[in-house]
C-alpha cells in the first residue's frame, strides 16, 4: 500500500512531463505559421518579379481592354495550343497573350500557379499548377524507418491524423482567381498576400498579388497561388517526427520513474518490516537490524535505525543483567566483610562483643539473600541455554510441587484442580517447577488472609494444543498499566514494606520459562475484579 | 610439621583473613597476590593444598591457568576454588579442571576449613585400606567418604567434595525425600535453590558418562530430591 503510494505520486508527478507533446505541438504550430508567411513571401516575391517583368509594356494588356470577359476555358485552351503556327487569329490580343505566356513559361513552378489579369479582372495568361508532379514523393519521410515503425502505423498514424489537419491532394480548383478585395487592393497598386479554399474546401491556397505597373498606371495584376498542402507535409513530418522521440522519452521515462519507485518502495517496505519485527511487544529487540550498505538516504535511515536499535538492545541487556553484575561485584566485598567478621568471632572475647558480630552476621546473611535473588535470573539464562528438552508429564510436575508448596505454606489455601489424564510436553520439569515457586509465592503473599490460592490446568478449549496453567488468589487487584510491565525485570508493584527483600525477578523468570516452552504468561486482575490471575500458555505435545 | 597451604587471591584484605583464620587453625599459610609470583613459589616448592581465585587481577581466567600448572605438577595436590561469579562453578565442571572442589567467595570460614580438613583427611587415608564400615553401600553405589571414592558399578566417579557430600546425603537414607534446605546443610553448600538444581544436575551428568541408563536420583517436584530405593 505505502508502495504503491510512492509508485502513485511519483507518476502522478511525471505526469507533468505528458505537457511536454503538447508543448511540441504549440511548437509545430508556430512553425506551420512560420512556413506560411514564407511561402506568402515566397509567393509575393514571384508575384512581383512577374509583375516587374511585365512592367511598361502596355501593348501586352492593350489588346484586352476592348475585348470581353473570355472563360477561363479559351484561355485554357489558348494556353495549350501555344503553337505560333496553330494560332487561331493572329490578333494583338493573341500575340500579346502569348508573349505574356512565354514570360510566364520561365517562371513555371511545379507547385504554384501564375495568372495576369486585366484591369478588368480578365484572364490573361495562366500558368503551373497547383498540384504537385507525381514523383513527388516527400523525401523527409525516407528519414522515418524506425523500428518502431508498426507501433507508427498502429497507434501514432491514426493519432496523427486525429490531431493533425492531412493534405489532401484531390481538389478540384479549375476557377480563375477571384478575390475581389485582395485584386482591388492590387490593382490600387498595393501588393497583397492571401489565403483561400479550393471551391470543394479540400485544400487551401496561398496566394499573392502583385499590380503590373505602366508609368503610374496599374495596367494589371499578377496572381500566384500555392496550396499550402507542402507547408502542412512539412508540419505534420516535424510533428511526427517529434511526437514519436517525444513519446518515446515519456514512456521511458514513465517506466524509469515507475521501476525506481518500485525500488523504493521495496526498501522503504523492507526497512518497515524489519523495523516492525526487531522490537517485540515487551520492547525487547529480538532481530537486530543487519543495517544497510547504501550509500543513499534510506542506507542512512536504516543504518541510524541499526544504530538505535543496538542502543536500546544493549540498555536493556544491561538492565536485564545489573542484577547478576551487580552481585558479581559486590560479593567480593562481602567476602571481605563475612572472613573478617569469622576471624573476629574467633578472636573476640565476652558475650556482647559476640552480640555484634551476630547481628552482622545477620545483615551479611540477609545481603546475600539479596545477591542470590538478583543473579537468579542470569543464572536461569544461562542454564536455559544449556537445557536439553525432554519428554514430561506436566501434570505430574504441578501435582508434586503443589503438595510440596502444602508443606513449605502451612498458612495458605492451596486448591488445585487439575485435568484428569497426563499432560505430555516436551521442556525441563526442573524449569516448570521452578517457575510454579515463582507464581505460587508471588500468589501467597498477595493473597488475603484465609483466602484461597487455586491451581488449575486445563486443555484450552477450541484446540486442545495449548495447555493453560492458572494460578488465581484473591486480594489486592494490580495497578492500571502494569500487567505487561510485571514480567520485566526488575518491576515490582510490592508495597515496600513487606519483610524480605524484592526486586521484581520472580515474573521475569516465569516469562523466561514460559518462552523456553514456546508458551506465554500473563497476568491480570480477575474477571470479579478481586484477586489477581496468572496464566501460563504451554503448547503441549499430541 | 605443619601442613602448607597456599592462597592465590588478588583481594588483600579476603587474602589476609583466610591466612589469620587458616593460621589459627595450625596451618602454615603462604599468602600469593598474582599467578607469576605463585607459580615461582609453586617451581620450588610445592604446599600441601591451594586455595586459588578464578579471577587474579587483569587475569579474568588465571587461576584456571594456574589450576592446570599446578595439575600437571601434581596429580593429587588438593585443590580448592574459590570465585565471585555463577557462571564459575560451570566452567569449573564444564572444562574438568580437576579442582577437588570450588566454592564462592562468601563461604564462611568455618566452612571452608572444614572443607580444607575433609580433603586432607582424605589425602592422610589415601593409601591405606579402605575398611568396611567407612563404606556406604546402596545397589551398584559404593561411597567411601573418609577417602572420597565413589564407584557405580566398581566404576570410580570423580565427583567434588560438594558433590560427594550431597550424593552421600541422598543415599544414606534411600527413598527419603531430602529437600534442598537438607541438601544445603547436608553438603555444607551455601547458595540458594537454583545452584543445588544445577548441582544435582551435574552429578546426574557424571554418573551418566559411567552409566548412561543412571536414574538412581529422583526429582520429586516441589519438595527435593531422593534416592531411588529401587536401586538397591
Amino acid at each position: 500500500m505505502l508502495a504503491l503510494g510512492i509508485r502513485g505520486k511519483l507518476l502522478a508527478v511525471a505526469s507533468v512531463f505528458l505537457l511536454v507533446p503538447w508543448l511540441g505541438y504549440e511548437y509545430i504550430n508556430e512553425l506551420e505559421r512560420f512556413l506560411r508567411r514564407a511561402q506568402d513571401d515566397s509567393l509575393l516575391a514571384t508575384a512581383q518579379a512577374v509583375a516587374t517583368a511585365l512592367h511598361d509594356r502596355p501593348q501586352l494588356f492593350a489588346a484586352a481592354s476592348d475585348t470581353p470577359l473570355e472563360s477561363v476555358r479559351d484561355v485554357l485552351d489558348q494556353v495549350a495550343a501555344n503553337d505560333p503556327g496553330r494560332a487561331p487569329s493572329p490578333s494583338a490580343h493573341a500575340e500579346a497573350i502569348g508573349e505574356i505566356q512565354q514570360i510566364l513559361r520561365g517562371l513555371e513552378r511545379a507547385t504554384s500557379q501564375i495568372w495576369v489579369l486585366d484591369r478588368a479582372q480578365h484572364v490573361r495568361a495562366r500558368t503551373g499548377s497547383l498540384r504537385p508532379p507525381d514523383s513527388d514523393s516527400p523525401v523527409l519521410l525516407k528519414l522515418f524507418d524506425r523500428p518502431l515503425d508498426w507501433i507508427e502505423a498502429a497507434v501514432l498514424s491514426p493519432l496523427y491524423r486525429m490531431i493533425l489537419e492531412q493534405p489532401r491532394e484531390d481538389f478540384v480548383d479549375d476557377a480563375p482567381p477571384v478575390y475581389g478585395r485582395e485584386i482591388e487592393t492590387a490593382l490600387s497598386g498595393v501588393r497583397a498576400a492571401g489565403t483561400r479554399q479550393t471551391p470543394d474546401g479540400h485544400a487551401s491556397v496561398a496566394f499573392a498579388v502583385a499590380p503590373v505597373w505602366a508609368g503610374d498606371k496599374v495596367q494589371g495584376v499578377v496572381v500566384t497561388e500555392q496550396t499550402t498542402n507542402s507547408v502542412l507535409k512539412q508540419r505534420n513530418l516535424a510533428f511526427e517526427r517529434l511526437l514519436g522521440l517525444l513519446l518515446l522519452v515519456v514512456v521511458l521515462g514513465a517506466v524509469l520513474l515507475f521501476v525506481f519507485a518500485s525500488r523504493l518502495g521495496k526498501r522503504i517496505r523492507a526497512l518497515r518490516d524489519d523495523a516492525r519485527a526487531a522490537v517485540d511487544a515487551e520492547g525487547r529487540v529480538v532481530h537486530p537490524f543487519a543495517g544497510s550498505s547504501s550509500p543513499d538516504e534510506l542506507g542512512d535511515l536504516a543504518r541510524e535505525f541499526a544504530a538505535v536499535l543496538r542502543r536500546l538492545a544493549d540498555h536493556t541487556h544491561y538492565r536485564e543483567h545489573l542484577a547478576s553484575r551487580l552481585s558479581h561485584e559486590l560479593r567480593t566485598p562481602i567476602a571481605m566483610i563475612r572472613s573478617s567478621l569469622d576471624n573476629l568471632q574467633s578472636t573476640v572475647s565476652g558475650p556482647e562483643g559476640l552480640v555484634y558480630v551476630d547481628r552482622a552476621h545477620q545483615g551479611l546473611s540477609r545481603l546475600n539473600f539479596i545477591f542470590d535473588a538478583m543473579s537468579e535470573a542470569t543464572r536461569l539464562e544461562s542454564a536455559i541455554d544449556n537445557t536439553a528438552r525432554e519428554p514430561f508429564d506436566l501434570r505430574e510436575v504441578v501435582a508434586g510441587c503443589v503438595e510440596g508448596y502444602r508443606t513449605i505454606y502451612p498458612d495458605s489455601r492451596l486448591v488445585a484442580s487439575l485435568s484428569p489424564g497426563p499432560v505430555p510436553m516436551l521442556g525441563s520439569p526442573d524449569l516448570i517447577a521452578q517457575m510454579l515457586d515463582k507464581l505460587i509465592a508471588n500468589a501467597v503473599e498477595f493473597a488475603s488472609r484465609d483466602s484461597v490460592v487455586e491451581v488449575s490446568l486445563a486443555q484450552a478449549a477450541p484446540s486442545g494444543r495449548m495447555t493453560v496453567l492458572t494460578v488465581a488468589n484473591t486480594g489486592l487487584p494490580l495497578p492500571d498499566g502494569m500487567q505487561s510491565r510485571l514480567f520485566d525485570s526488575m518491576v515490582s508493584v510490592r508495597a515496600s514494606a513487606s519483610g524480605s527483600p524484592h526486586l521484581g525477578l520472580g515474573l521475569y523468570i516465569v516469562r523466561l520459562i514460559a518462552e523456553f516452552h514456546h508458551g506465554s504468561a500473563r497476568i491480570e486482575n480477575s474477571a470479579d475484579g478481586c484477586g489477581v490471575v496468572a496464566t501460563i500458555s504451554l503448547p503441549s505435545v499430541a | 610439621m605443619p601442613r602448607r597451604i597456599a592462597i592465590v587471591e588478588d583481594e588483600p584484605a579476603i587474602r589476609d583473613n583466610y591466612a589469620d583464620a587458616l593460621k589459627r587453625h595450625g596451618y602454615e599459610v603462604g599468602t600469593y597476590p598474582d599467578r607469576i609470583t605463585a607459580t615461582q613459589a609453586f617451581t620450588s616448592r610445592l604446599p600441601n593444598l591451594v586455595l586459588i581465585d578464578v579471577g587474579l587481577g587483569s587475569e579474568i581466567d588465571g587461576g584456571f591457568t594456574l589450576c592446570r600448572d599446578l595439575r600437571a605438577m601434581s596429580p593429587t595436590l588438593p585443590l580448592i576454588f574459590l570465585t565471585a561469579r555463577d557462571s564459575d562453578f560451570d566452567v569449573v565442571s564444564g572444562l574438568r579442571m580437576g579442582a577437588d572442589d570450588y566454592v564462592p567467595k562468601t563461604v564462611s570460614l568455618p566452612n571452608l576449613i572444614a572443607r580444607i580438613a575433609a580433603l586432607f583427611r582424605r589425602a592422610d587415608l589415601a593409601n591405606s585400606p579402605a575398611t568396611a564400615e567407612d563404606l556406604l553401600l546402596r545397589g551398584p553405589l559404593s561411597i567411601d567418604l573418609k577417602r572420597m571414592i565413589v564407584r557405580w558399578n566398581s566404576q570410580p566417579i570423580e565427583l567434588t567434595l560438594t558433590e560427594l557430600w550431597m550424593i552421600h546425603a541422598l543415599a544414606r537414607y534411600p527413598g527419603h525425600v531430602k529437600d534442598r534446605d537438607a541438601l544445603m546443610r547436608d553438603a555444607n553448600i551455601v547458595v540458594d535453590d537454583g545452584t543445588i538444581t544445577s548441582h544435582v544436575k551435574r552429578i546426574r551428568r557424571k554418573f551418566q558418562v559411567a552409566d548412561p541408563k543412571f536414574d538412581a536420583i529422583e526429582t520429586v517436584y516441589g519438595m527435593g530430591y531422593r534416592w531411588r530405593s529401587s536401586a538397591e
